[in-house]
């Protein structure tokens, strides 16, 4: 056996454990209670979706040691991401606050009543 | 007449025409599950009943479960890849095996998660959170028997051209490969996603 694939073995060994260890982690974290912040929350379930990710495409689909054409079509497939990914926030000039009304289940609309209170709020000001 | 550049490296970009090939189709995926997270966030954060959409009611520990089968086929599937190198094609053989093995493992998990929440009356049209959870994760077990009928044929008949191209069939396990490791990297960002965050 070469060493050159003895080496890959190894490598895919230990990313096969520090996947699984991550699993337990992403699972343990979900019960964490972040003192309620939310934000902190996704962050650390996404940060280590991240590094669970990193971990496939560098290792098992071998994007540590690629040409640089797929790391030139990657990078562009990243730029259309990012834009895909955040129009629907570019969009909506109030971000990602909620639309004031919505249409349920039921038929009923649903009508956000904090909106009243925050527009008089603003007034005051 | 031969295809070129199957097995001999493109002088332009470097690369087996196939690699590229597949580097481009995974472009569009991401494309096509980036379009449907970003839908995701839109809908529960626009959403003021979202919490009363029985997230939390999903079942954990059978797509914990799942994560562990389907990071274990990567791992098989890496490996037939290196069986090949290796030029032993009876482990190759059961790799791919361990690997079809677990995509269908993970299937049956994901039936007896899905026929749950139809006997509890719960569809993609109760509310919003339920469509799309079953419209992702529909899309990404498609893509599961998308590579099960892939490898599959690698694994039964397919199997043929190692006698007579052998760099050929290592490369096509290598494409694969590549995809199969895609549909596990999707699963990785779906399962905080959908049933823990």
């Amino acid at each position: 056996m070469s060493s050159d694939m003895k080496h890959h073995i190894k490598v895919y060994r230990n990313v096969f454990f520090a996947l699984l260890v991550l699993t337990g982690f992403t699972v343990g974290a979900s019960y964490v209670e972040f003192g309620g912040i939310v934000w902190l929350a996704v962050g650390v379930g996404l940060a280590i979706a991240f590094v669970k990710g990193y971990l496939v495409a560098a290792n098992f689909m071998h994007l540590n040691n690629e040409k640089s054409f797929i790391y030139l079509t990657l990078g562009i497939t990243m730029i259309c991401f990012i834009i895909l990914f955040f129009m629907p926030t570019i969009w909506h000039s109030d971000g990602l606050r909620s639309p004031s009304s919505i249409p349920m289940q039921n038929g009923e609309i649903y009508e956000k009543p904090s909106d009243v209170d925050h527009h008089s709020h603003e007034g005051h000001h | 007449m031969k295809i070129p550049y199957n097995e001999e490296l493109r002088p332009d970009t470097g690369l087996y025409n196939a690699k590229l090939g597949i580097w481009l189709f995974l472009a569009s995926e991401v494309m096509l599950f980036g379009g449907l997270f970003s839908a995701y966030i839109m809908l529960r954060l626009s959403d003021p009943n979202w919490a009363n959409y029985g997230q939390s009611a999903l079942n954990v520990p059978l797509a914990t479960l799942n994560t562990v089968v389907l990071i274990t086929s990567s791992v098989t599937m890496v490996m037939s890849w290196v069986a090949l190198k290796l030029n032993d094609i009876k482990k190759y053989s059961m790799y791919m095996g361990l690997t079809l093995l677990c995509s269908f493992g993970f299937l049956v998990i994901k039936y007896i998660e899905y026929s749950s929440k139809f006997e509890h009356g719960l569809y993609p049209s109760t509310n919003n959170f339920l469509a799309v959870y079953f419209t992702i994760t529909g899309l990404h077990g498609l893509h599961i028997v998308g590579g099960i009928l892939v490898n599959g044929y690698f694994f039964g008949p397919g199997k043929k051209m190692w006698d007579t191209e052998p760099e050929r069939f290592t490369n096509r396990i290598e494409i694969a490969g590549l995809y199969w490791h895609f549909v596990d990297l999707v699963w990785i960002f779906l399962f905080p996603a959908l049933y823990l965050l």
